[in-house]
């Protein structure tokens, strides 16, 4: 028998101020979202839970976003409107919605009218480049792109953003959103996210990037949105004096940073063997660290308990929120990438057969670690919050009742409820197969930014392993887990890119120029 | 909208403006997911994009982007040109600054408002300014307590103007005033802990093992005010990371929370172990945890102890977090066996 709903309050000590008075209104709202059957002490009524993803009420909500647009009071979104096109379209991805090709190619049109001349994109047509919307735009051209004339992949001058992305960083690692713009933790995770897909890495590009991120996690272990340059700054580098971090840690800039920090792992790998060989004496050599372990905590405490219908909330004493679904229940795919992924095995052979001498090679770690189960927040729980306070009734999805609906929470708390379904992990075979049928030469043909012959290897292999590092990626779907069961089915998500694996393999393969290899379906970890 | 924009003429229909060709926004044919524009904003929008084309700085981009941002407090373009304006044509920042307040106080979370004030403060270089800003932020979170961008707008002021005296010196008091309005709000734990530890070393602060003690006593204190704020005990947990502090220094304290009722005479007034409130909900999450921690960091047999633990907190306490215990479990049994 199923033990009975822990559904006590969150406990106030006698001692009331704002943020309890906050936090016992959204308890009583959210309770009242609890079918009475759940609600009820007795555990054999849980049977027959009336939990269903109202599919359709979703899909046409977002189809009058897309053919109707938006009313006045979005004004406000006229300069997300590249975002505005990405939500949607990635979610009708989540809800395996197919487009029709004329839709498409009206989709791709308003994406490339904000492009600018210069290089990037803007929140919309003549709007100033910015990372954010450079983000947003390409891979809602994932969604709607393809390579050839017309198809709009061959339409984004890689060269020039190349160009406005140097021309925003910074001398600590960090990038302005823009020129004269902020700097924070989203707009690298955007500039990593798009320069990974497009093939645009480059060394002079991550310098002093890894750094960067590792000085924004705060003492909780989530991340806040920035560091303070100018004393470490000011007089080339200092490592010794404070980069203390600006803002409290948040769920949003903490997935952005822990993606981004996947996404220099390669970099990371080839930038500290290189120094430690001794190839560029003089720069520092201690590589940057951040602590998984606060990270781990943090993140864990910050799904909410039942009575908060296990959704998440996006800093310490804050209310829960669905679009924390994916910001920071997409993040425990990132933290299993980093403790168990494929990367890390493969790096450092001979030190994985010194400690783990008789093993079978590679992956033997990495399945012990996927046998604790599945992963460590609660995968159900967060499925009935999205269910339950997550939808509204007239179509849409929101952070919380008794809010309304909007494309950004339709989407995150959908990017959400497919990180709670599935369970997208790097691979060790796939990333042999894709090793396998690497081409480096056709890679580095169709890269905007070329090396000096002296670097030319490096940045071969930085570009190899940034290309095997992202997509070895699979699901694995002996893990899935349907509350309400399969019709509530979403489609699984990239981690990295919040793109589904398909979008990311097809636009990467075109600007990598490599044939990628059939996969089969993942489905090993349950059989142990 | 307003009876204001109806008395406004659109700028199509000014004579002043006639010199510059307005620009539509291109998106293409039959676009998709439009957003239904009122006139007034298409039409600045339209001449704004026009400027941008003439490269014109001038007074009047100052009014038009002004207009632009009424209407769209994130048109970071708008902003963008805006602040290359003022430079160009060197207009009065501190002026700027004043006008944009109460601007701010009605578009406090967007972005755009506060990074502009922070190109202002930065090309202005007056620590009056920054002493004048301190004031302001501290008003705008007396409305919102944890604005986001607010906070980190405060913190990069006195990083970046880092006077001892005039900007840092009450910043703990500050602080800790509210606290003692709301001991919850994690943003005012994170700015305490930015002045105290993350930003060097303030004034009269230089015996670090005395500011370390009036941190932990400081924590301990809100923490029995209040045992089930995870706040309090995250920055307990951040002071003794910080310090490299052992968990075990904190047992006695700590145990005061892992039973249902703490067994304390009461005159017995132990200024270092403060007992938890009387309306305190014992045993309390995170002592528990604290507890377990501090079995797992002394290791050996005391293992055993801190599984215990996190099987109660698996199983009854915090339940939510299973999955988490399970693998906490699991992580500590190998680190013993190994
Ligand atoms: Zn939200």
């Amino acid at each position: 028998m199923a033990p009975a709903r822990d559904l006590r309050p969150t406990p106030t000590d006698g001692y009331p101020t704002a943020t309890s008075f906050l936090q016992q209104d959204i308890e009583d709202t959210l309770l009242a979202h609890l079918p009475q059957c759940l609600a009820s002490p007795d555990p054999t009524a849980t049977q027959n839970v009336p939990a269903v993803l109202q599919r359709n009420n979703h899909m046409q909500y977002l189809l009058r976003n897309l053919r109707q647009g938006f009313p006045q009071r979005y004004t406000g979104q006229d300069a997300s409107q590249a975002w505005l096109m990405y939500w949607i379209l990635q979610a009708f991805s989540c809800l395996g919605v197919g487009m029709d090709g004329e839709t498409k190619r009206r989709a791709r049109e308003k994406l490339l009218a904000m492009q600018n001349e210069s290089g990037g994109f803007g929140g919309g047509p003549g709007q100033a480049s910015h990372l954010l919307a450079t983000y947003a735009a390409v891979s809602a051209l994932a969604v709607v792109g393809e390579p050839g004339p017309g198809g709009g992949w061959d339409d984004i001058d890689r060269k020039k953003m190349y160009d406005f992305f140097m021309s925003v960083k910074q001398p600590d690692g960090s990038f302005l959103v823009c020129h004269h713009g902020e700097v924070d933790v989203r707009g690298l995770y955007c500039l990593l996210a798009v320069a990974t897909l497009l093939n645009l890495l480059t060394q002079e590009l991550l310098e002093g990037v890894p750094e960067f991120i590792a000085s924004c996690q705060t003492y909780e272990g989530g991340f806040g949105n920035a560091s303070f340059p100018d004393w470490a700054f000011s007089n080339g580098y200092d490592p010794t004096t404070p980069r203390p971090v600006l803002g409290e840690a948040h769920g949003g800039y903490t997935f952005c940073a822990l993606a981004s920090w996947l996404f220099l792992q390669p970099y990371i790998r080839i930038r500290y063997q290189s120094t430690a060989a001794g190839i560029s004496a003089g720069v520092n050599h201690v590589p940057p660290t951040i602590n998984v372990r606060t990270l781990l905590r943090w993140l864990t405490n910050m799904q909410g308990t039942g009575i908060e219908l296990g959704g998440f909330k996006g800093r310490t004493n804050k209310l829960v929120d669905g679009c924390y679904s994916w910001w920071v229940g997409g993040c425990f795919s990132l933290v299993d990438g980093l403790l168990g992924g494929a990367s890390t095995a493969t790096r450092e052979p001979s030190n994985e057969t010194a400690t783990h001498a008789g093993n079978p090679p590679a992956s033997t770690e990495d399945s012990e670690w996927h046998d604790i189960d599945d992963a460590i927040f609660n995968r159900e729980a967060l499925q009935e919050y999205i269910l339950f306070a997550g939808q509204h009734p007239a179509g849409g999805l929101r952070d919380k009742p008794p809010k309304h609906p909007d494309s950004y929470h339709t989407l995150y708390c959908l990017a959400g409820l497919s990180a709670a379904q599935h369970r997208v992990v790097p691979d060790h075979s796939r990333r042999d197969d894709l090793l396998r049928s690497w081409n480096a030469d056709t890679a580095r043909g169709t890269a905007v930014v070329t090396a000096s012959a002296g670097e030319q290897e490096r940045l071969d292999n930085l570009r190899q392993e940034s290309f095997l590092d992202a997509l070895c990626w699979l699901e694995d779907e002996g893990a899935d887990k349907f509350v309400g069961g399969s019709a509530n089915r979403v489609n699984a998500t990239q981690p990295l890119f919040n793109l589904t694996v398909t979008h990311t393999e097809l636009i990467m393969a075109h600007f990598y120029q490599q044939r990628l290899p059939s996969r089969l379906p993942k489905t090993t970890s349950k059989s142990s | 909208m307003s009876a204001e924009s109806e008395d406004v003429p659109l700028y199509a229909e000014r004579p002043e403006w006639s010199d510059v060709v307005p620009v539509p926004q291109y998106q293409g044919v039959d676009a998709l997911a439009p957003i239904n524009y009122s006139a007034e904003y298409q039409d600045a929008t339209d001449y704004f994009r026009g400027i941008i084309r003439m490269g014109e700085t001038s007074p009047r981009v100052l009014k038009l982007t002004r207009d632009i941002i009424n209407m769209n407090p994130a048109h970071y373009s708008a902003w963008q040109y805006r602040y290359k304006t003022l430079i160009a044509i060197g207009a009065d920042l501190t002026e700027e600054l004043r006008q944009m307040d109460d601007f701010a106080l009605t578009n406090m979370k967007t972005y755009q408002v506060w990074h502009h004030r922070r190109l202002l403060l930065t090309a202005l270089r007056s620590r009056d300014a920054a002493a004048g800003e301190l004031a302001f932020t501290a008003r705008v979170l007396a409305a919102d307590a944890k604005n986001y961008h607010t906070w980190s707008y405060r913190q990069w002021l006195l990083a970046h103007f880092n006077d001892e005296e005039r900007l840092w010196a009450g910043e703990r008091a500050w602080v800790e005033d509210l606290l003692e309005k709301d001991v919850r709000n994690n943003s005012a734990w994170h700015h305490r802990f930015f002045v105290v530890w993350s930003s060097g070393v303030r004034e009269g602060d230089e015996d670090r093992e005395a500011v370390g003690r009036r941190e932990l006593a400081f924590a301990k204190e809100k923490i029995a005010l209040a045992p089930n704020n995870p706040s309090a005990w995250n920055y307990l947990r951040g002071v003794l990371e910080h310090t490299k502090t052992p968990l075990s220094a904190l047992t006695t304290f700590v145990q005061l929370y892992t039973v249902s009722s703490p067994s304390i005479a009461p005159e017995v007034m132990d200024l270092d172990n403060p007992v938890p409130t009387e309306g305190a909900q014992l045993p309390c999450v995170n002592a528990l945890e604290f507890q377990a921690d501090i079995y797992e960091q002394e290791g050996g047999t005391q293992i055993t102890k801190a599984v215990e633990i996190w099987k109660s907190l698996a199983n009854e306490y915090d339940t939510m977090r299973k999955k988490y215990w399970e693998y906490r479990i699991k992580e500590g049994l190998q680190t013993t066996h190994t």
